[in-house]
């Protein structure tokens, strides 16, 4: 095992450049950062201040899908068609934040709860979440361990009930696009205690794995696939070993090695 | 030999091409504009802009079948070939939009005509060729909205549940175009199996869909009267064919799995 580790590091390092760039990952933020966010696609013309957007808070309360599904947020910042109006209307944030619920748009006080241009709004909190169990990237929060033990007992759903539920808990392996790297198992029943089934397909993923086309580890880095969520929000993909499990977590390049 | 050098590393540098729609979400359509269809102009020196087709308020008031079999359009936008002549002269969307046929207590506004002055363009021809722009409709979706059963996606409208409970009763017959005949039975229900494992199985149900569609709406050309003949998959339903015709951009969208997938496997 540590040979194929080595061997693997060693071809990185003598790959051309093309292979080490679609290894390169940013600079990890802080884990009290990891998943937050600023919105803020008419914040400027406004002349107001961006929303910080914290997942880690949210995501204790709700499961992707209420957000990422039911009120149709994007998965990229800035591309969800979010107005003061919309909110007030009771869509996106607004489905929660009615004043009912959680503060809403009625107080003046409390717009710069949101809007504060500020990525570390209410980090002090984070301290809070030492109970949950521990991983080693993103939040260094096992979020899914956290599920599965009802450490976290968040809502799956808002508003209404589907007619039924889809109990598809299929492990599907994707072959690796090298020979040296075990393929990539991919669990379905972790992924629908957060998600449902069209935040995948048919769209990012086709429901065919053989006709899903261009799905590739450097197009996850860029944000594609698996990527979409894995890298900003879902632990990150510098831990290589959780779904290409033989792999022992391999270090990782911040900086092209030039020769 | 420098050359092909240059080119081999060409080729090894060039980032990798990324398709532009693989892999990332799509937009969903807001619930007024579920089921909005552009039909382009034929002609393209009438300089008309194309129409928007809106499914939401035409369903409020007649069934599926009623165009789609009597008077016969196509199930894709822009298959049906429509004319201006004729809908002057009483087909497609003149059928009805003839300002005579009458619809509870008011008359149904005239399309096309072989003369129009300016102001007709104004109030006339621009209630369906709004081009990129919805227009100033008659008709607000949310307050039609507002009083209807609440559904998961599409229009966000219960339509099989408005019908059910009366708040809906959509015409299955036009004077002049339908013809009355004696009702069918009702085929039973019928259980697909899904081909992937573990996979809810679909419960297809024939009383649901006859309520809006009869039968012609469906068979024989999409699927064969035998069931377990047309042979289709999952993947060329989501490319809008058999089931996909409707429940891709008019009935409930396809994101709603559960709605079809409901029988769960042992």
């Amino acid at each position: 095992m540590i040979r194929r580790s080595a061997l693997l590091v060693l071809l990185l390092l003598l790959s051309p450049s093309r292979a080490a760039g679609n290894f390169m990952f940013p600079d990890p933020p802080p884990p009290e950062e990891y998943g937050n966010l600023l919105i803020g696609r008419t914040a400027a013309a406004n002349k107001v201040k961006s929303v910080s957007f914290s997942h880690w808070v949210h995501r204790q309360k709700y499961t992707c899908r209420v957000c990422h599904f039911e009120l149709q947020f994007n998965f990229q910042a800035n591309t969800t068609e979010i107005t003061e109006a919309a909110n007030r209307a009771g869509m996106f944030c607004g489905a929660c934040h009615n004043g009912k619920e959680v503060f809403g748009h009625e107080k003046p006080e409390d717009c710069q709860r949101c809007h504060n241009d500020d990525l570390r709004r209410g980090v002090e909190g984070f301290a809070k979440l030492w109970r949950l169990p521990e991983a080693k990237y993103g939040n260094r929060i096992d979020w899914g361990a956290a599920l599965e033990d009802l450490k976290i007992k968040p809502a799956h759903q808002l508003t209404i009930e589907p007619a039924g539920q889809i109990g598809f808990s299929e492990t599907i392996l994707l072959d690796a696009e090298w020979a040296m790297v075990s393929g990539a198992i991919f669990p379905h029943g972790k992924h629908t205690k957060w998600l449902d089934c069209n935040d995948c397909h048919p769209y990012i993923f086709n429901i065919k794995k053989k006709f899903t086309e261009g799905l590739r580890m450097a197009n996850i880095i860029e944000g594609q696939f698996c990527g979409i969520c894995h890298g900003k929000v879902a632990f990150p993909l510098t831990d290589c070993a959780r779904c290409h499990t033989d792999l022992k977590t391999v270090p990782v390049f911040k900086e092209p090695v030039s020769r | 030999m420098r050359k092909i050098l240059g080119v081999v590393l060409a080729i090894l540098l060039v980032p990798t091409l990324v398709g532009a729609q693989a892999g990332l979400k799509k937009r969903r359509p807001l619930p007024p504009e579920y089921g909005r269809v552009t039909i382009g102009t034929a002609y393209a020196e009438q300089k008309f802009p194309d129409v928007q087709f809106d499914h939401w308020v035409h369903r409020a008031k007649f069934t599926c079948r009623v165009c789609h079999v009597d008077i016969g359009f196509a199930m894709k936008a822009n298959a049906t070939g429509i004319k201006t002549e004729d809908i002057i002269n009483g087909y497609y969307c003149g059928t009805c939009h003839n300002g005579k046929m009458g619809i509870e207590d008011r008359k149904v506004f005239a399309a096309c005509a072989k003369t129009y002055t300016d102001e007709d363009k104004q109030q006339r021809c621009s209630r369906c060729h709004t081009g990129k722009e919805t227009g100033k409709r008659k008709y607000d979706f949310f307050a039609f909205a507002a009083d209807m059963p609440k559904e998961r996606f599409g229009n966000g409208i219960g339509w099989e549940q408005a019908e059910e409970a009366g708040k809906l009763k959509p015409l299955d017959y036009i004077e002049g175009v339908s013809f009355k005949r004696k009702a069918l039975e009702i085929p039973k229900d019928i259980d697909i199996e899904a081909k992937v494992p573990g996979m809810n199985e679909i419960i297809f149900s024939h009383k649901k869909h006859s309520v809006w569609n009869g039968c012609e709406s469906c068979h024989p050309e999409i699927f064969a009267i035998k069931s377990g003949t047309t042979k289709y998959t999952m993947m060329e339903i989501f490319e809008g064919k058999f089931c996909g015709q409707c429940h891709l951009s008019v009935a409930f969208p396809m994101i709603d799995c559960q709605r079809c997938h409901t029988k769960p496997v042992q």
